[in-house]
């Protein structure tokens, strides 16, 4: 990924052969537009960038951060070799890569079901309803599942006892993962529709006209206007929701843990919560929070690639 | 327009006239789906929590009462709170604005050569951070610590996926012929972006415009980690001192004084009635961003 | 456009530059014109409680230490805020709250607090009278090299017991039945409950004979079934926990003993005949209150756990209940029987105030922290100011007064007008003092436990858990343990319960625990009560 080495698809006719100089003078203009930008990210994401060294460090506070004995893989080790360690993994993977596959097309889905609706008012009442979950705080969401789940009295709870679904669900092990993730998308799937809906927004008309003339129907319509409009946003935030393939968000999982839905609701972050940081033990926190971050760029650096060949669509 | 006749009769072939049936079935099943909890949520706010917890309010409130709304606001921190976070949204949104947009301009610029190695640089930066403790650190060596700076410079001022967000979108819906166009004319990057570029992506600016202003509108941690003095606090931690202040008996009783009916009692109606009160302006913003995604309305505007 | 990135790139830079160079902390003491000595505090307050501006006796205690504290009040959060502002070594003079600073950050961020002992022999004459009345509470304080980073609190009132049980005695009445003296003359007890129509509203189906508060995945707190133990003659403490207890001096675990077994199995029996509240597993705790306090005249619950009547079951049926005493695991059983025992939890606590190295003026700090400890002071401390809270009624008695607000009850109204029982405090057996209705109450209901206890023996059969104070070294090894062994006994107690299994997977189980290390764990919290119970003598 060497500055220089940026090969290139299009350059202007008139450029020459690039010398470092020639370039800037070229691009003073593009330079200064990004260079805000640059300085912010140096300064708040960069220069705390140190305190990486603190998952191989133990944590001395007299020494100050990176001044602690150096303890290698211990970390790591200890968290590999912690009895709970193929759970947590199984647990994770389980969890988000559900999220992934349920939710990342849902908002897709959508959008392309929303832009189908004629009826400006009654659009623009869909899209607003469907927003609106996005706003509702974790805890209170947590609350309503409870409330609304209660086999007794819920309102859900009672309706699939109608369907024969017996028992509480709450307390299943099986449901665990699919009131997760449903829940997830009934929460955002509105708001993550918005990009697509931008996308949308912004497909010439003309295409539509075209493919009207050629006789498509509406169905051929998405397939041949609509998608190939948002397929870049697609693959891009496909890329991106690869990169948090080991990351499951800790608050909704912590307050939905009950005793019964632990040995599928324990994951990576519930565990950091309740040996790192409840116990101040920043070495080891970190040096999970480490172990979690390199999968997940590893496997961002994969899937990109992937694209790239495949899709020729990447991040860079 | 003779087009938008020819749409109409061809929009009465029977596979359209099914396709549409199904959209609006769908449509209205997924309305009522999410809208049931929400409107839930509502009644909740006013009815007995009692009657709640125990699932007997469902479709009407029980046992009304505004006691959760009269205690959100008769603490005068809430105003302060929105003052403050009113100020925080809409300057923070400025400037990651105007940070994120002219980089995501020169991001999408193929023959910027150092393109592939900053995007590198900015997407390393949403995986690999120092922690909570360097940022405080740093925070306090910059003298951010308890200033309203700090909701606005933070490592989240340039937020790399909406970042990316917009350059794949100026990548893929500005024309490049325009760029080649515009430089025969002697046009500027500036002039370019400022003048072509900008009102051409009023849709993705909405977006991330309002991405932006929810994270600021959402945002408690800033508020919690770096802010000392209540009078700087965003409306996000005032209404969750109140919030906690209303259900403090969840397991305590034992830990000294008996719970009361008091408190405990309506700590689910304040519960509710804060997401209320919370997130109300912000649901009435969304309106006034949803025109630019309407069909069409962007070339449109440039054409026009 | 390029005028705007320009003078934006400016903007930031001044900014930056004005924000470095106003760095003018300084270490010098300060002092308002009046010669007070001006000193910063933080306070983990609970989130009732109003400000602190706003306490007269808070004021007073100020102007007699001759100081003037600057407070940060902290609600909620505290840990997430903690961490930043210890790592980042910016904390005020003062701390103050319950454990807000822990024996285990002591130990991490050696330095930043001060060792209070050589201020305490010359400024802190009630601490030492604490100290020489409660001996606990030195030990308490004492780290294990001797310093005293963190001062403990006494508070005389609270019961020997958090937890009490209670049963509808108008379902009992109504049914024609006796209270249970044994856990078979619970289940029959159970059983009618469910069967037939206890409340008399003529549903026979909306009984639910049994419920108990919500099981952390952390361990057994107040309100748990795990009081029941007692029935065997295993005292626990604090609810559960962890499950160490203490027994003839030895420390065992009940997760892995027999009893336990044998208890599991039981409310496995009473689950499977639908005595259990389906949902005990998965409510929070505010529908477990909301459950219990019926339906107008009409209660729901028969037997549950809670810290006192009115708290528990609402105005309108707790007039129904009766707490009642421990009962037997079975007829014939003759051992000794037990219940929980908090009274250390409710009546002790660690690391109530603190102070920092930093602090520019020493004595002062001491001066105040002292005055906390002054039995009056304390007293409003717990209850609020003389005036408004309490009644001075003799030279050294004081009666706790009514809410003024009428629609409050006595806890909520003490939490609101002070820092209660999240202050520091000692509350010396030498006050004379009137309490207010609800401590009166948990006193009466108590009276069926208070039995059991006579016959205890404290020293051998109570864990003194919170009494130990571990190195840092063994309490990060007996948390990665305990994190572990938490997450497979707490599943795994929920999972017999509901669909059983305890008895083929019992013996897989004692093993799979002892190999995450609960023995070592064991041992290692043998060897510090050992001394510490050589300390005590």
């Amino acid at each position: 990924m060497a500055l220089i080495q940026g090969t290139n698809t299009e350059t202007l006719p008139k450029a020459k052969k690039a010398t470092i100089l020639n370039t800037l003078r070229r691009d003073y203009q593009l330079w200064l537009m990004i260079l805000p930008a640059i300085i912010c990210v140096i300064i708040f994401n960069y220069i705390p960038m140190y305190g990486i060294q603190l998952a191989f460090r133990e944590y001395d506070f007299t020494a100050g951060l990176t001044g602690g004995e150096w303890a290698g893989f211990k970390y790591f080790e200890q968290f590999i070799n912690s009895h709970l360690f193929w759970d947590l993994i199984r647990n994770t993977l389980l969890i988000s890569i559900t999220t992934i596959v349920v939710g990342f097309p849902a908002p897709i889905a959508l959008a392309l079901l929303v832009n189908q609706i004629r009826w400006k008012r009654g659009k623009r009442i869909l899209q607003t309803t469907v927003y609106l979950p996005h706003f509702i705080s974790i805890v209170v969401l947590v609350g309503l599942l409870n409330v609304m789940l209660s086999p007794n009295t819920g309102v859900i709870g009672l309706l699939l006892a109608k369907l024969g679904v017996e028992g509480n669900l709450l307390a299943s092990v099986k449901a665990f993962v699919p009131i997760y993730v449903l829940s997830d998308v009934w929460q955002h799937v509105g708001w993550n529709s918005i990009i697509y809906l931008a996308a949308l927004a912004a497909v010439d008309p003309q295409l539509y006209d075209a493919a009207k003339i050629d006789g498509a129907n509406k169905w051929q319509i998405i397939r041949n206007v609509e998608i190939p409009a948002i397929i870049p946003t697609i693959i891009i935030l496909l890329i991106l929701n690869m990169g948090t393939v080991i990351s499951t968000g800790f608050e909704k999982i912590f307050l939905m843990q009950n005793s019964l839905n632990l040995p599928i609701s324990e994951v990576i972050e519930t565990y950091v919560y309740k040996t790192g940081i409840v116990s101040n033990q920043f070495s080891y926190a970190a040096a999970i929070g480490l172990f979690n971050t390199m999968i997940n760029f590893m496997m961002l650096v994969i899937v990109n690639t992937i694209a790239k060949k495949v899709a020729r669509i990447s991040l860079w | 327009m003779p087009s938008i006749t020819m749409n109409r009769i061809r929009n009465k072939k029977p596979t359209d006239l099914l396709f549409d049936a199904t959209v609006v079935a769908i449509c209205i099943l997924i309305f009522f789906i999410v809208a049931y909890p929400i409107y839930f949520i509502v009644i909740a706010s006013i009815s007995d929590p009692t009657y709640v917890s125990t699932g007997r309010v469902l479709f009407v409130p029980k046992g009304f009462s505004l006691f959760g709304y009269e205690q959100i606001f008769s603490d005068s921190r809430v105003w302060i709170g929105y003052r403050n976070t009113l100020f925080y949204a809409l300057f923070g949104t400025f400037v990651n604005l105007l940070l994120t947009l002219p980089a995501a301009y020169v991001l999408s610029r193929h023959e910027f050569k150092a393109r592939r190695f900053l995007m590198f640089f900015f997407i390393f930066t949403m995986f690999f951070n120092g922690g909570l403790i360097p940022t405080y650190m740093l925070m306090r060596d910059l003298s951010l610590i308890d200033t309203p700076w700090v909701f606005i410079f933070n490592p989240l001022t340039v937020n790399v996926f909406n970042l990316i967000i917009t350059r794949t979108f100026f990548e893929n819906n500005i024309p490049h012929e325009m760029f080649e166009a515009a430089t025969m004319d002697g046009c500027s990057h500036f002039k370019f972006f400022s003048s072509i570029v900008l009102p051409l992506s009023k849709a993705v600016t909405a977006v991330i415009g309002l991405y932006y202003l929810v994270w600021h509108w959402n945002d408690f941690f800033t508020g919690l980690i770096y802010i000392r003095n209540y009078d700087l606090q965003p409306l996000q931690i005032v209404l969750r001192d109140i919030l906690l202040s209303n259900q403090v008996f969840a397991e305590g009783a034992g830990s000294g004084g008996t719970g009361g009916g008091y408190a405990q009692r309506y700590a689910d109606q304040v519960k509710y009635g804060v997401i209320i009160v919370s997130s109300l302006p912000v649901l009435i913003l969304y309106p006034f961003i949803q025109k630019y995604f309407e069909k069409g309305v962007l070339i449109g505007s440039v054409k026009g | 456009m390029k005028n705007k990135v320009l003078l934006f790139i400016t903007i930031c830079l001044v900014l930056l530059l004005a924000a470095c160079s106003d760095d003018e902390t300084s270490n010098e003491p300060k002092e308002t014109e009046d010669g007070k000595v001006v000193l910063t505090g933080l306070i983990t307050k609970h989130p009732l409680t109003k400000d602190l501006e706003d306490m007269e006796w808070l004021a007073e205690v100020e102007e007699r230490a001759g100081v003037e504290i600057q407070w940060e009040e902290v609600t909620a959060d505290w840990d997430q805020k903690k961490g930043a502002m210890l790592a980042g070594g910016d904390i005020p003079d003062i701390i103050v709250g319950p454990n807000a600073i822990t024996d285990a950050d002591f130990a991490q961020f050696p330095g930043l607090f001060e060792d209070l002992k050589p201020l305490i022999e010359e400024h802190g004459p009630n601490i030492q009278a604490m100290f020489e009345e409660q001996p606990e509470t030195e030990l308490l304080s004492t780290q294990t090299d001797g310093e005293i980073y963190g001062l403990s609190k006494y508070q005389q009132f609270w019961p020997e017991t958090a937890t009490m049980q209670f049963i509808n005695q108008q379902w009992l009445d109504n049914l024609g039945l006796d209270t249970p003296t044994n856990w078979d003359e619970l289940f029959d007890v159970l059983m009618a409950f469910e069967e037939e129509d206890a409340n008399g509203n003529g549903d026979p189906n909306d009984e639910i004979p049994m419920d108990f508060a919500p099981v952390a995945e952390t361990g057994f707190g107040y309100f748990h079934p795990t009081v029941l133990l007692g029935s065997m003659g295993m005292t626990v403490t604090g609810g559960g926990g962890q499950g160490y207890f203490l027994e003839d001096g030895e420390v065992k675990n009940f997760f892995i003993d027999e009893r336990y077994k044998t208890f599991v199995s039981f409310l496995n029996k009473l689950y499977e005949n639908g005595l259990i509240n389906d949902e005990a597993f998965t409510q929070d705790y505010s529908q477990y209150q909301a459950l219990a306090r019926g339906e107008g005249e009409d209660a729901k619950i028969g037997y549950t756990f809670g810290w006192e009547k009115t708290d528990r079951f609402g105005l309108g049926v707790s007039d129904q209940y009766e707490t009642f005493d421990p009962m037997k695991v079975s007829a014939d059983y003759d051992g000794e029987v037990s219940w929980s025992y908090d009274y250390n939890e409710l009546n002790f606590g660690v690391n109530f105030v603190q102070m920092s190295s930093a602090t520019s003026n020493k004595e002062a700090a001491m001066k105040f922290i002292n005055e906390l400890y002054d039995p009056e002071v304390s007293l409003q401390v717990l209850f609020g100011s003389i005036g408004p809270n309490i009644e001075k009624t003799g030279d050294n008695s004081y009666k706790i007064l009514e809410p003024q607000d009428e629609e409050m009850d006595p806890g909520t109204w003490k939490w609101t007008s002070t820092w209660a029982d999240n202050g520091p405090m000692f509350i010396s057996d030498q006050l004379d003092v009137e309490l207010p209705v609800d401590m009166k109450a948990v006193d009466e209901q108590q009276a069926p436990f208070n039995d059991v206890f006579e016959s205890l023996d404290r020293e051998n059969d109570v864990f003194p858990g919170m009494m130990l104070k571990y190195s840092e070294e063994d309490h990060n090894q007996m948390t990665l343990v305990n994190t572990d062994f938490m997450n497979i006994a707490i599943s795994k107690f929920g999972e017999w319960i509901t669909s059983g299994g305890i008895e083929d997977e019992w013996d897989s189980y004692v093993q799979q625990v002892e190999q995450m290390g609960l023995p070592s764990n064991i041992e290692i919290i043998q060897g510090y009560y050992d001394d510490y119970k050589e300390q005590l003598n």
